[in-house]
């Protein structure tokens, strides 16, 4: 099959994906930029830069995506490479364990936490118990209930390719590493670390960025007291309602969304160079 | 005083041994070549001198030091496998320098030792290519390169071109053999093909299911085998019974051929003929005997028997080696 | 919601759609997108049944309803939705920003209804409270003074995380009485919301929220929705100084004339009393007839927003207000939470 009759194949999924995904964006994110009846006007961006608690609310989202981004990255690699070092069968059982809340209603997963988590929950009465705490130990509505909410939540997303890059490194290269003379320590971060590098960071980034748009764990977890950009957006959109606004918010979102891609994208061009 | 040394060495794994009390003595700057089909557990055992696999029973000296439960980092051994293992975020430079920069060796040091090796293997040039960008041949060299860098005491060899296609094989081999004289490096490989076993080593060791079969140069094994094994597996074998009830082997190389009648050798049908450049291979059927059929290979001179032709077929008494 | 934008502008853009639905005379069929759960289900019982069995129209119910729905449904283009539930405030907002229709009132011809419930552009169908609440065994406060005085009344609170819900109730909280409560002191409602904040364990986004929370003891108060935690003999409650609120059922800009004189008929079923009392047997939130409370069973009668005991010591939701303000507020809003 030539090049042209391939395009011709997958031209009328381009069409479909411009027009059902990107037409609403682009509609979206010129509201922002025009006025019915007054045309063009940056407004919308000068009333966020009046108001910077929107801005706020948007830095503050930024700083809790990288706090539960790095708690993710600190569970989820240790675990993708236990499981890598497990038998076939244990192995089959960790996946199936890390893929099964990816089919548990995320309001469920979110609301279970409470039950663990809660003052009353599980871990707090075995604290308690133990005698390791006085008073219950506040896990859940403020940001550390949003992180651990979080991670739990996309850690799959992180677990699952980094796992995959895992498997497909050889253990002779690891052998070959140490018949070289190198210690454990030095064959993980010369030889092992660099080797998930890619998948660590392609995971990260998923995450990083499906974190910026979480709205039910911060809504639910967080008690209302961690201001995410989307619970933000969902009063502009369907309460105020300043979809002009919110479009302005959402433009800003999606630009430093794509800034940290192309960051990405640099980054994994040099080490591929 | 030998470099290597394995006392009673097994390797068991449940009720089967990959290794079943081996022993060996290969001495400083040898070439050894432990040879073997698929499951022989020649891999297992040269995984074990590596320092990958612990043993269940028995001592590994390397040097006269006893490094059984050594970690492989702590044995300073040159190790090559077949599928070359080389680092594909490193360029070939950065693999060749891997082992120097474990040893606390940098800079300009380690940098001219590591072009050197390259030149050895006869990569200059090619040290900034990542291995990806490099042809099958060139990586196994790069391998090489980076096993032989940091003067190892001895080198492991596992079936180290076997991805290679014949010609490239062949003419790594007679660069493999060279390097290793010129390095003097105990060097131990390991592989199935046993021509390749015949050509490089010094000694050849035939394992099968674990077992030691034997232990001597290529052509004492060849010509003198210590049990039906190792004759059917080195080579092409005719057995002949012999007077005394014992089987006898004559070598293809060593069965003459001629027209009948001329000097009175047993008449043979020839089945099949088979041309191999300065050789020629006959595959003939003995005729009024039980014998299996027998297989000789003359010097080509340009004219040779074709299929079906009546011949006489001979050998020395003094060429058969009875069988063990 | 991008997506559904998509949808519906296809389909409004296939002009065949258009002139089936024009050929029939009358519709017998119409579409309703309402807030779900309970709610929906009352509808369906005391309305929708009522009008299937009299007339044989059907009414398709789809969930959930928001001002942002309602607007991207009208902006791309009507896709056949008649009907759109509402809150009170949401209805100048969709007024204003021309995304819904007037009322044929004469059409629909109403059984008697109270006033604020016949507005031009909707129909309010359901009142709903939002109360004080707390766990048995708790000091039981009796207005909003002693709710938000956590030294008399210990424990951690569960407050909606909605300003025009949160302020009204912090200004009662500083002596405002409910008949004053207009036009807002918001900076005093700050003031007082900053004092009690470090009371407040959650501030609460889905109604689902508060009645759990107090179940697991993890708060001890909360200001939620009557709905949610009446009849359930874990929960004490009162209306003293809540919010009666109204939500409506409107017309979606554009429909079609054939759709609405159906819509006119779900509309005269739906001021019937009898049928509110039917609703108000799915979930306690009371239609806006005047003759209900006759018809509601005696000993519920505290449960119900509207019955008289309850009316009487509410404020009713300032829709115009908030409509102005709104988003000034959400400004300062959105500062105060992360000042939390």
């Amino acid at each position: 099959m030539n090049r042209s009759t391939g395009f011709a194949f997958i031209a009328p999924l381009l069409v479909l994906m411009v027009v059902a995904f990107n037409l609403p964006i682009i509609y979206m994110l010129g509201l922002a930029f025009w006025d019915k009846g007054r045309g063009f006007t940056l407004e919308h961006y000068e009333g966020l830069l009046e108001a910077p608690v929107y801005l706020r609310v948007l830095g503050n989202t930024l700083r809790i995506s990288l706090i539960a981004t790095i708690a993710n990255v600190a569970i989820g690699y240790p675990l993708a490479h236990w499981m890598r070092g497990l038998g076939r069968r244990a192995r089959l059982i960790a996946i199936a364990l890390v893929v099964l809340p990816f089919w548990v209603s995320i309001l469920v997963r979110t609301y279970a936490w409470i039950v663990v988590l809660g003052n009353g929950g599980l871990v707090n009465r075995s604290l308690q118990w133990l005698g390791l705490t006085d008073a219950p130990v506040q896990f859940l509505y403020n940001e550390l209930g949003v992180t651990i909410g979080m991670a739990n939540v996309l850690l799959p997303f992180l677990v699952l390719p980094l796992f995959a890059a895992m498997i497909r490194i050889d253990d002779r290269l690891l052998q070959a590493a140490a018949s070289l003379g190198a210690p454990p320590r030095t064959i993980f971060w010369k030889v092992y670390f660099p080797l998930t590098l890619p998948a660590l960071a392609a995971g990260t980034l998923l995450v990083f960025i499906l974190c910026l748009g979480f709205y039910v764990t911060p809504a639910v977890l967080g008690g209302g007291r961690v201001p995410m950009i989307s619970n933000l957006l969902d009063t502009l959109i369907n309460q105020i309602p300043r979809w002009e606004q919110a479009s302005a918010i959402s433009t800003i979102l999606l630009i430093v969304a794509l800034v940290i891609f192309a960051g990405y994208r640099r980054l994994d061009r040099k080490a591929s160079a | 005083m030998s470099d290597i040394r394995l006392e009673g060495v097994s390797k068991r794994y449940g009720a089967v041994a990959a290794a079943d009390e081996v022993d060996l003595a290969v001495a400083q700057g040898e070439f050894v070549t432990i040879l073997g089909p698929s499951g022989s557990g020649k891999t297992t055992l040269l995984s074990l001198i590596a320092g990958l696999n612990r043993p269940t029973a028995g001592r590994i000296f390397i040097g006269g030091r006893d490094v059984t439960d050594a970690p492989a980092q702590q044995r300073n051994i040159g190790l090559v496998f077949q599928s070359y293992a080389l680092f594909p975020h490193m360029t070939v430079l950065e693999n060749v320098l891997f082992p120097l920069g474990v040893r606390g060796i940098g800079g300009a040091a380690a940098r001219t030792q590591a072009l050197d090796a390259l030149k050895l293997v006869r990569l200059d040039g090619l040290q900034d290519r990542r291995p990806s960008q490099l042809s099958g041949g060139q990586q196994q060299r790069v391998a090489l390169a980076r096993s032989i860098v940091f003067k190892p005491d001895i080198l492991l060899l596992d079936e180290p071109l076997g991805a290679l296609d014949r010609k490239l094989r062949e003419e790594l081999q007679v660069e493999l053999k060279q390097l290793q004289r010129s390095l003097g490096v105990t060097t131990l490989l390991v592989t199935h093909d046993q021509e390749e076993a015949l050509s490089l080593s010094d000694r050849i060791m035939v394992l099968d299911k674990g077992r030691t079969q034997q232990v001597a140069a290529p052509a004492e094994a060849y010509l003198r085998p210590a049990n039906r094994f190792v004759a059917e597996f080195l080579g092409i074998a005719n057995f002949v019974g012999l007077a005394d009830g014992r089987t006898g082997l004559v070598r293809p190389e060593r069965v003459r051929v001629g027209p009948t009648g001329i000097n009175g050798g047993r008449p043979a049908r020839v089945v099949e003929t088979i041309y191999l450049g300065q050789m020629v291979r006959y595959h003939l059927a003995l005729q009024g005997g039980e014998d299996s059929p027998v297989v000789a290979a003359l010097p080509f001179v340009g004219k040779a028997f074709a299929a079906g032709d009546e011949v006489a077929v001979s050998w020395d008494t003094a060429d058969i080696w009875p069988v063990p | 919601m991008r997506r559904r934008t998509f949808v519906k502008a296809a389909a409004a853009s296939l002009p065949s759609f258009g002139i089936l639905s024009a050929a029939q005379a009358q519709s017998k069929e119409i579409r309703m997108i309402e807030s779900g759960g309970l709610s929906g289900d009352s509808i369906q019982v005391g309305y929708i049944d009522p009008l299937k069995a009299k007339t044989g129209i059907t009414v398709v119910r789809e969930s959930p309803s928001s001002l942002g729905k309602l607007r991207a449904l009208v902006e791309s283009g009507q896709g056949g939705t008649t009907l759109f539930e509402l809150g009170s405030g949401i209805v100048q907002q969709a007024k204003k920003l021309g995304l819904i229709e007037k009322l044929d009132w004469a059409a629909i011809n109403p059984a008697p209804m109270f006033p604020e419930a016949k507005n031009e552009y909707g129909f309010g169908y359901q009142y709903f409270s939002t109360i004080m609440a707390w766990r048995k065994g708790v000091k039981e406060p009796k207005n909003f003074i002693e709710f938000f005085d956590s030294k008399a009344f210990p424990g951690k609170r569960c407050l909606p995380d909605f300003p025009h819900y949160c302020l009204p109730f912090a200004l009662q909280s500083t002596g405002v009485p409910i008949d004053k409560l207009f036009p807002l002191d918001v900076d005093a409602a700050f003031k007082r919301l900053n004092e009690i904040k470090k009371d407040v364990a959650v501030w609460w986004k889905a109604g689902a929220q508060p009645p759990q929370l107090m179940k697991d003891n993890e708060v001890q108060y909360s200001i939620c929705w009557s709905g949610r935690v009446v009849g359930d003999p874990a929960f004490g409650l009162n209306f003293a100084g809540g919010k009666a609120d109204l939500s409506y059922i409107a017309v979606v800009k554009g429909s079609k004339p054939d759709d609405k004189l159906a819509a006119w008929k779900l509309y005269h079923e739906m001021s019937l009393a009898e049928n509110q009392a039917k609703a108000a047997q799915v979930i306690s939130y009371t239609g806006p007839s005047p003759d209900l409370d006759a018809l509601l069973p005696k000993d519920k009668l505290w449960q119900y927003p509207t019955s008289k005991q309850n009316k009487d010591v509410q404020y009713f939701e300032n829709a115009e207000w908030w409509a102005e303000n709104g988003e000034a507020v959400n400004k300062k809003w959105e500062a105060f939470k992360l000042s939390l």
